[in-house]
């Protein structure tokens, strides 16, 4: 079944920048598909088109066969819902508790009174508590968020993601800012709740070691245009060039 | 929507900000030339050169000094070798455009500051004259000589200054913070509506911030009548304003991330708001209403002068009857609190970071 489908999206920024340039494609339910591209590809940009924290210029995205490309309000926070986002930078709220954090990830259902005065469930806690586990570090839930480590404050976000019962999880380069052991492990947890959760998975990734380890797909932007569609074994040494430019050398990591 | 042409949508765009830029360019040299013409002839050729003392004023002449430069300035412009096209960033990029922005920068710049010594009265003279000497020296022993019979009198009214001032700052904070947030641009971009208020509000905090507290002081005794009430008010309307723009523009430099990712989850404005920016922004606006709540201490102080109430108005009634002894105690017993106060608050300012 089809979750997702792109159709022929261009983005212009008000600065002016042409940063997605009729891009298409389809995701299907339980893949785990990774984009790939040069640093100001689009890619960051694509993933924000999809779950609307960007509008774009032209074209259409449809979600669960609802046209979603300028829903607006109400029925955007709607969507907004079923969709989780994980971040390069983490984006978690630094002052508060890693537990509030990933209490976070159920706002849009919770109301607005509740959640200014922070009255939370225990059973809203619990589930909260139990997302930590899925990505195992619910010994940290009542240290602040700030005082994790990268690889750990990347798993409160998964987390965080996780409390919005997601059909599609979106991840963009979530361990560009981790070292390899760490980046592994995060990935890790992606792969889990890809196949345990059957969540689908779209996700930015730089290193081609990672992308052939964990995609069941591959898209490769080139300056806002896709430029390869297909399997991840089937990138080689001609394409990885075309990718990513002639003086580019393919760099491991385990 | 479907429909669009992402091409024709860069193009235009491109060309709209061209168009700007050239109008803008147009007045600004148009103005550059008005005014060197105006600070030539009126300042450094009539004042300075000719020394004439009331230099006829007339409203034609203003306006035909204006149209020439109006002219001047466009078609210089156009040329596209102009000061401000430079600035603009469209000029035309050759040795005339160089030349031009460096000699009619360097001109104007000297212009300015001339005319400024010349309307500011600068003289040597005056500072040391014997006379003036004098003067200050008498000034100068008594205030180091204070008249300690008023200490009491003056202890009362200090305490009524720091009580006006605290007074002010905290009403202060609540209406602030809802001015702050309703006039920082990254929550209010929404769309037309909010992007109004923004605006208005922005616009009437300029206004309000751009009067000084003694004015409102004025305005105030005027209204109310003279006393610490009025004092308060000015204080208070200027915090407001002052304390708003420094608010909001915390909140526009906020890390941008939290609030991405929390409206990512579906999150509503409040929710969002509260999550995203509040953790952010609570101790910069502390450490910014203690540091009002220093400011305005001393801001009281003059209010006073002007019918404001506490230790200000004690001054300025001392003044006016010469009696230099009292003022100087008043003055350091100012100069005491007002420096107890700024220890104070730099150092819960410190231990808040
Ligand atoms: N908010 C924005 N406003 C204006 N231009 C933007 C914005 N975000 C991205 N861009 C521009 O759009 C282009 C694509 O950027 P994008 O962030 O999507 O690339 P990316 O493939 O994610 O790159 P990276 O690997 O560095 O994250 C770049 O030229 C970038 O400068
Ligand atoms: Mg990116």
């Amino acid at each position: 079944m089809t979750i997702l489908k792109v159709d022929n999206i261009h983005k212009i920024y008000p600065s002016g920048t042409h940063a997605l340039k009729g891009v298409s494609f389809e995701v299907k339910d339980g893949e785990f598909l990774v984009i790939i591209g040069l640093s100001g590809s689009g890619k960051s940009t694509l993933l924000r088109c999809i779950n609307r924290l960007h509008e774009p210029t032209s074209g259409e995205i449809t979600f669960l066969d609802k046209d979603i490309t300028h829903v607006k309000g109400k029925e955007l926070r709607g969507i907004k819902q079923q969709i989780g986002m994980v971040f390069q930078q983490f984006n978690l709220i630094k002052r508060r508790s890693v537990l509030t954090n990933v209490i976070t990830g159920r706002l849009g259902k919770l109301g607005t009174f509740q959640s200014i005065t922070e009255n939370f469930s225990p059973e809203l806690i619990e589930e909260a508590m139990n997302a930590l586990r899925i990505v195992g570090i619910e010994e940290k839930a009542y240290k602040r968020a700030d005082s994790l480590s990268g690889g750990q404050q990347q798993r409160v976000a998964i987390a965080r993601s996780l409390m919005q019962n997601p059909k599609l999880l979106l991840a963009d380069e979530p361990v560009a800012s981790l070292d390899p052991a760490t980046s592994n492990s995060v990935m890790h947890y992606f792969e889990k709740i890809n196949k345990e959760l059957g969540t689908t998975v779209i996700c930015n990734l730089h290193f081609l070691s990672l992308v052939r380890k964990y995609a069941s797909r591959v898209i490769a932007l080139k300056a806002g245009e896709i430029i390869y569609e297909g399997l991840p074994h089937d990138i080689d040494e001609k394409w990885f060039k075309t990718i990513y430019g002639e003086e580019a050398e393919e760099v491991e990591i385990r | 929507m479907a429909h669009v042409n992402p091409h024709d949508v860069m193009a235009k765009r491109k060309d709209k900000e061209i168009l700007k830029s050239r109008v803008k360019a147009a007045l600004l040299d148009f103005f550059f030339v008005f005014y060197s013409v105006l600070v030539v002839d009126r300042v450094i050729w009539n004042k300075f050169i000719l020394q004439v003392k009331n230099i006829p004023f007339s409203w034609t002449e203003i306006g035909i000094i204006a149209l020439v430069s109006l002219v001047v300035g466009v078609l210089w412009s156009l040329t596209g070798t102009s000061l401000s096209s430079k600035l603009f960033g469209i000029s035309k990029k050759n040795s005339v455009t160089k030349y031009t922005f460096e000699i009619f920068g360097w001109f104007l710049f000297n212009i300015t500051f001339i005319a400024g010594w010349i309307i500011t009265k600068i003289s040597i003279v005056d500072l040391f004259s014997e006379e003036g000497l004098n003067a200050a020296q008498r000034i100068f022993s008594a205030l180091f000589t204070p008249e300690m019979a008023i200490f009491d009198e003056a202890l009362f009214a200090i305490i009524e200054t720091v009580y006006i001032a605290l007074i002010a700052t905290l009403v202060s904070i609540p209406i602030t913070l809802i001015v702050s947030f309703a006039s920082a641009r990254n929550l209010m971009n929404e769309n037309k509506f909010t992007l109004f208020i923004y605006a208005t509000l922005r616009l009437i905090s300029n206004f309000v911030r751009s009067i000084e507290p003694l004015i409102w002081a004025i305005i105030f005794s005027v209204w109310i009548g003279i006393g610490p009430y009025a004092g308060m008010l000015a204080l208070l309307i200027h915090s407001i304003a002052s304390n708003a723009k420094l608010y909001s523009e915390a909140i526009e430099s906020i890390e941008e991330g939290p609030v991405e990712a929390i409206s990512a989850t579906g999150a509503n404005k409040i929710q969002i708001i509260w999550y995203a920016v509040v953790p952010q922004i609570i101790l910069p606006f502390l450490s910014f209403t203690i540091y009002r709540w220093d400011i305005n201490v001393r801001m009281a102080t003059i209010i006073g002068l002007v019918g404001g109430g506490g230790i200000g108005t004690m001054l300025i009634q001392y003044q006016g009857l010469a009696q230099w002894h009292e003022v100087g105690l008043i003055v350091i017993m100012i100069a005491l609190v007002v420096w107890i106060m700024d220890y104070i608050s730099t150092k819960i300012r410190q231990a808040i970071y």
